[in-house]
């Protein structure tokens, strides 16, 4: 194989790498991501919906499962997600706590919970109740210490939204301390890893995400609290603005996601389905179809909606009527009807630029106003930071976030930024991976965690024990 | 396929039994020599071995005979002494060295879990290990500012500010030195409350204002006000360095009403509209083409400086020897021998670069043929054309410019390559002293010469042309021909003059004549004699007399226009006179001519000849007087050429004349 290495340094430290076998946990609304320090994508991705099953044996009345494997069509089931949607910010700690010991613990290190043959129990059916006790008091008592401090090895990097407060930060250190026994840990915010992760210090950060969109200016590797912007726009409000526009078809298109398929046949474009529905013989709950629905919708953004490049607004005269000479996207919902979408792949997305041209929404909430729209969310970010750093920022603009892989997306804001500020340089940096994209911060943090410099940084354990859980306010700035 | 299976498929049987077997067995061993080549391929060659010898490739022998056991590694603890607690025990993946001295150490890579663990725990516990726990090589990294100390006195004496408290300038020193100083993050976090308010709201410090709000400036001006100050204290101005001196000096300096103003500057600037942009961004072009062609310029006029070599030296060091008149007469003569020098070589210079084709239609200014002569110029285009009948003149005109061509030459421009005759003649090179502006057709000069003249001497000059065959227009002036018309034009001139002068002088004799006829026959006389003689060398004479009498008369008239030009009422007075000098010197003359000369052809063309010469240097004479100084420089030169061509030309155009007078 390769050649032996003849000395004793590692090749990451050319890159002023030093990996201490960190784990870099990453939540957000949509998903939630965990994975080893180092590495270039997270290895696990769970959504961060997650099943809640009625049971009546547990003392909650339910059992929480994880990952989309569980989440499918049984009756006793709910879906429910433990962040807020609004905030981006870990609303349901308990269950918090149990999807990400599921992640870091059971997918990430399937083999900490799995003891010894001999002494895990599997093998000792036959014996009498002597024989196992004979050996339980040592591995009970390993067990119990595994148990207490599961990330014992450990240091852990967790990203939080820009604008998560003091005690939420609080919570997060006790558990990877108290309840992991995690030797360090550290609190990092997702727009200062997206920058790492697009390899600068300083960059204005574009992170149109699955529930909020937020930009926010990065100065030398920490963000400027006062520059945070946050808006609603991003995947979920895409998905509301295509179900009006669904709505507002001629025929109605109705959302059927394949759960509700038993069979489908081909029809001719525009033609209505002719697929036999599943009889289902219980009753779901709404959130599970709420979520089917979404996953549904998630397809067709990614494989039909359109941002309207510009120059200007797609609603300026003439370019409508350019669209429709182009060619259009079929998509084939799962019964089977399937259709050509031209002008209303680029409409649906027009809200995210243009708050006049957004589609009606059923709720009230979900309506944008002038300020949420991404330039503007961009110049009200710009206008809270120092004249002097204004330039800079915007020739160091990060774009990161699953959304912001709509195509045309990056063309539209270059073109928006142009306009806004004329005579300024104006760069986008955008991964060209969509797993960069998707990634961002978590990657960051990656980077992040298995910096050699970033060792000094840590909040250890013993600083914790000493500091309590204000230190993570002090430290973590 | 082997020879065997070759002979099988032609039926050559015959002898296949016997030496299959042996066969066999040689391409068996050949096999086996040449292993990993294929059999297809060995069976090629047949009977005879193939000759390709294998490579053997030892690549995987050599690699497992050599390599040495697998490196081992190991997770090895290591502690970072930048942090501020040092008990953080990381471990990271290092190779694993012999000189590793430690017993439990060795043991470790079995398991992964708890063998660190313990490890970490022997850390912790025994105190024995530490000197050899490695420390991070990130450690040297970690830098921190200095922030400016100071004590309570120290503040209450220098620092006391009615705008801050001492509570709140210590919330400044510790944010800058949280934040290292980095100005657009203290401003962002600056979020000071006084003591009363801080006590119990710590969670939700981001987003509500601070009680007094501060801009970057004024945080910006306390921080530096605070550490000049302290810097001050520690070692006073005038024992700093020099670069503690310009950072104190910096510092004290700042203005942050200077940086309030620059901040709105770019603020508006930031919000300019779309057209401002583009306006600005067009100027800003505009500005660089400008400044990109002042260098240019710059960089032109330095080269002309260069070229004409302004005298810089003696007028800029004293003026005092200009103040008066003839300092300044000497330096304008000094500019002006410059200036003269220069101007050649620069024209000279540019000539000599001149191609043929545009030399060649440089045509000769129009001027006064008095002033053409003084121009010694080379027509290049006729002759390096070959005109069929411009052909002798050019060569005539080319000998006649040959001998002064060196000697200006070698003059005034030795440092220059010098042209033969026949090389100026192809390159069509022509030297100029000064040329008009705008160009000139050569025959407007013929056209002044005869322009300036009345209608009478014009209708005169145009018969005698006509005479003469030549046409008044020139039907190809080319620079040789026009020379030639001149001087034809100008010996025209002359000849028309004289005759005029003879003709008058005829008739005074002939009156004077007729007036002694009558004296004698009134006094019946004493002066006879001389009249006789006169009349008997005429008739002598025969029938050439009247031609010599002409020539005499011409000959004397010449000598006359020479000395009589300025006084024309001089002409009379020899005639008029009882036997003057010039009237007997001329008859003498006749008197010899004809008691010598047979009248020859010959001879009247040697004497037409002298006539004519010395009718031209009377003509000479004439243009000494009247004439300017630079045509006496030129005289010399121009005349000496002149000479033999125009004795040469007149002898024709006087032989004619003669001949008319003849008749």
């Amino acid at each position: 194989m390769a050649q032996p290495l003849t000395t004793a340094s590692v090749p990451t430290d050319i890159y002023g790498g030093d990996e201490v076998s960190a784990l870099v946990l990453d939540a957000g609304y949509c998903q939630t991501r965990a994975g080893f320090a180092g590495e270039d994508v997270p290895k696990s991705v769970l959504p961060s919906f997650y099943g809640s099953i009625k049971d009546t044996n547990a003392a909650s009345g339910s059992r929480n499962v994880f990952g989309e494997d569980y989440i499918f069509a049984r009756p006793d089931f709910e879906v429910k997600n433990y962040m807020s949607r609004t905030e981006s910010i870990v609303e349901d700690w308990d269950t918090a706590v149990q999807m990400w010991e599921s992640m870091l613990l059971d997918r990430l290190q399937p083999e900490r919970r799995q003891t010894q043959p001999s002494k895990n129990g599997l093998n000792d059916g036959a014996d009498g109740e002597g024989d196992v006790s004979m050996e339980d008091a040592a591995t009970s008592a390993e067990n119990a210490e595994n148990a207490e401090k599961p990330l014992a090895e450990s240091p852990l990097l967790m990203t939080e939204a820009p604008w998560n407060q003091g005690k939420a930060r609080e919570k997060a250190i006790e558990i990877a301390m108290e309840n992991w026994g995690c030797p360090a840990f550290w609190l990092s915010r997702t727009p200062v890893c997206a920058a790492f992760a697009a390899g600068k210090a300083s960059a204005l950060v574009v992170d149109v995400g699955g529930a909020n969109t937020s930009v926010t200016a990065v100065h030398d590797g920490m963000i400027l609290k006062r520059s945070i912007q946050k808006s609603h726009v991003g995947g979920l409000w895409l998905s509301s603005q295509i179900r009006s526009m669904f709505d507002s078809c001629d025929p109605k298109i109705e959302i059927r996601p394949s759960y509700m398929i038993e069979s489908k046949v081909p029809v001719d474009a525009g033609a209505p389905s002719q697929a036999i529905l599943r009889q289902l013989n219980h009753d779901l709950h709404p959130s599970y179809r709420a979520y089917e629905d979404e996953r549904l919708l998630t397809e067709y953004k990614e494989s039909v909606v359109e941002v309207w490049r510009g120059p200007g607004r797609y609603s300026n005269p003439g370019n409508e009527d350019l669209v429709k000479t182009q060619p259009g996207r079929i998509f084939e919902m799962p019964d089977g009807s399937n259709q050509m979408w031209r002008e209303q792949r680029y409409r649906v997305s027009e809200g995210m630029w243009d708050e006049t041209a957004q589609l009606p929404t059923a709720s009230e909430e979900e309506r944008i106003t002038k300020a949420q729209t991404i330039p503007e969310l961009i110049r009200a970010c710009l206008n809270a930071v120092d004249v002097d750093l204004r330039p800079n920022l915007l020739g160091n603009i990060v774009v990161t976030g699953g959304t912001s892989l709509l195509n045309g997306f990056n063309d539209r804001l270059n073109n928006e930024l142009m306009a806004m500020y004329p005579g300024m340089r104006v760069k986008l940096h955008a991964a060209g991976l969509t797993t960069e994209r998707r990634f961002g911060s978590w990657i960051g943090g990656s980077i992040l965690a298995s910096l050699g410099t970033f060792h000094q940084m840590w909040i250890s354990k013993k600083e914790y024990d000493e500091n309590g859980a204000g230190i993570v306010e002090k430290r973590c700035k | 396929m082997t020879s065997h299976d070759v002979r099988e498929m032609l039926n050559l049987s015959a002898e296949g039994g016997g030496p299959r077997p042996t066969k066999k067995q040689r391409t068996s061993i050949a096999r086996q020599n040449l292993k990993g080549l294929a059999r297809e391929v060995q069976n090629l060659g047949g009977d005879n071995p193939i000759a390709i010898v294998p490579e053997i490739s030892s690549f995987k022998k050599r690699r497992f005979g050599s390599r040495k056991p697998a490196a081992r590694w190991e997770m090895r603890p290591f502690r970072n002494s930048a942090r501020g607690d040092e008990s953080l025990i990381l471990r990271h993946w290092r190779r694993k060295t012999d000189v590793q001295p430690t017993a439990p150490q060795p043991e470790q890579p079995q398991q992964n879990g708890q063998p660190s663990e313990d490890s970490k725990m022997d850390t912790d516990n025994g105190e024995s290990k530490p000197e050899e726990m490695e420390d991070s090589s990130f450690a040297k990294f970690n830098v921190k500012v200095d922030v400016p100390q100071y004590s309570e006195d120290q503040y209450n004496s220098t620092l006391a500010n009615n705008e801050w408290t001492k509570d709140e300038t210590d919330y400044l020193m510790e944010t800058v030195r949280d934040y290292d100083l980095r100005w657009p993050l203290i401003w962002d976090r600056y979020d000071y409350r006084s003591k009363e308010g801080d006590a119990g709201t710590d969670s939700s410090t981001a987003v509500v204002p601070a009680s007094k709000t501060r801009t970057l400036e004024d945080l910006k001006a306390r921080y530096y006000e605070v550490a000049a100050k302290m810097m001050a204290v520690q070692r006073p101005v005038q024992y700093m360095n020099q670069a503690e001196f310009s950072l104190h000096e910096i510092m004290v300096n700042f203005k942050p009403e200077d940086e309030t103003r620059r901040k709105k500057f770019a603020e508006a600037q930031m919000g300019r509209s779309k057209d401002e942009a583009r306006e600005e961004e067009s100027l800003l072009l505009e500005v660089r083409r400008i400044l990109a062609r002042t260098e240019k310029f710059n960089q032109e006029r330095r080269e002309l400086y260069n070229r004409l070599d302004y005298p810089t030296t003696e007028t800029t060091q004293d003026l005092s020897s200009f103040k008066t008149s003839n300092g300044l007469h000497t330096l304008l003569q000094n500019l002006m021998t410059a200036d003269k020098s220069k101007k050649r070589k620069s024209l000279m210079g540019t000539d000599g670069q001149n191609t043929p084709a545009s030399a060649g239609p440089s045509a000769p200014p129009g001027s006064t043929p008095l002033a053409e002569q003084r121009r010694e110029s080379i027509a290049a285009s006729a002759s390096g054309h070959g005109h069929g009948h411009g052909r002798n003149d050019s060569v005539a005109s080319t000998s006649d410019a040959r001998p002064e061509k060196p000697t200006k030459k070698g003059a005034q421009a030795p440092e220059r390559r010098k042209l033969t005759e026949q090389e100026e003649l192809t390159y069509g090179v022509s030297t100029h002293d000064r040329l008009p502006s705008g160009p000139t057709f050569r025959y407007d000069r013929i056209n002044k010469i005869l322009t300036t003249k009345s209608n009478a001497q014009h209708a005169r000059i145009t018969n005698t042309l006509n005479e003469l065959d030549v046409p008044a227009r020139l039907t190809m002036p080319t620079k040789a021909v026009v020379d030639q018309m001149e001087h034809l034009l100008v010996n025209i001139q002359t000849l028309l003059d004289l005759k005029k002068l003879s003709d008058k002088f005829d008739a005074e004799i002939k009156l004077e004549k007729a007036k002694k006829a009558e004296k004698e026959k009134a006094n019946g006389g004493p002066a006879a004699q001389p009249a006789a003689a006169a009349e008997s060398a005429t008739k002598g004479g025969g029938a050439n007399g009247a031609t010599t009498k002409e020539n005499g008369a011409a000959n004397q008239d010449g000598k006359k226009a020479g000395d009589a030009a300025s006084s024309a009422a001089t002409t009379a007075k020899p005639a008029g006179g009882e036997g003057t000098n010039g009237d007997k010197d001329s008859s003498s003359k006749d008197e010899k001519s004809s008691a010598e000369n047979t009248a020859t052809d010959g001879t009247r063309v040697n004497d037409e000849k002298a006539a004519a010469k010395e009718a031209k240097d009377s003509t000479d004479g004439v243009k000494q007087e009247t004439g300017t100084a630079d045509t006496k420089e030129e005289r010399p030169s121009s005349s000496g050429g002149h000479n033999k061509r125009s004795a040469s030309v007149l002898s024709s155009v006087s032989d004619k004349s003669a001949k008319r007078q003849k008749k």
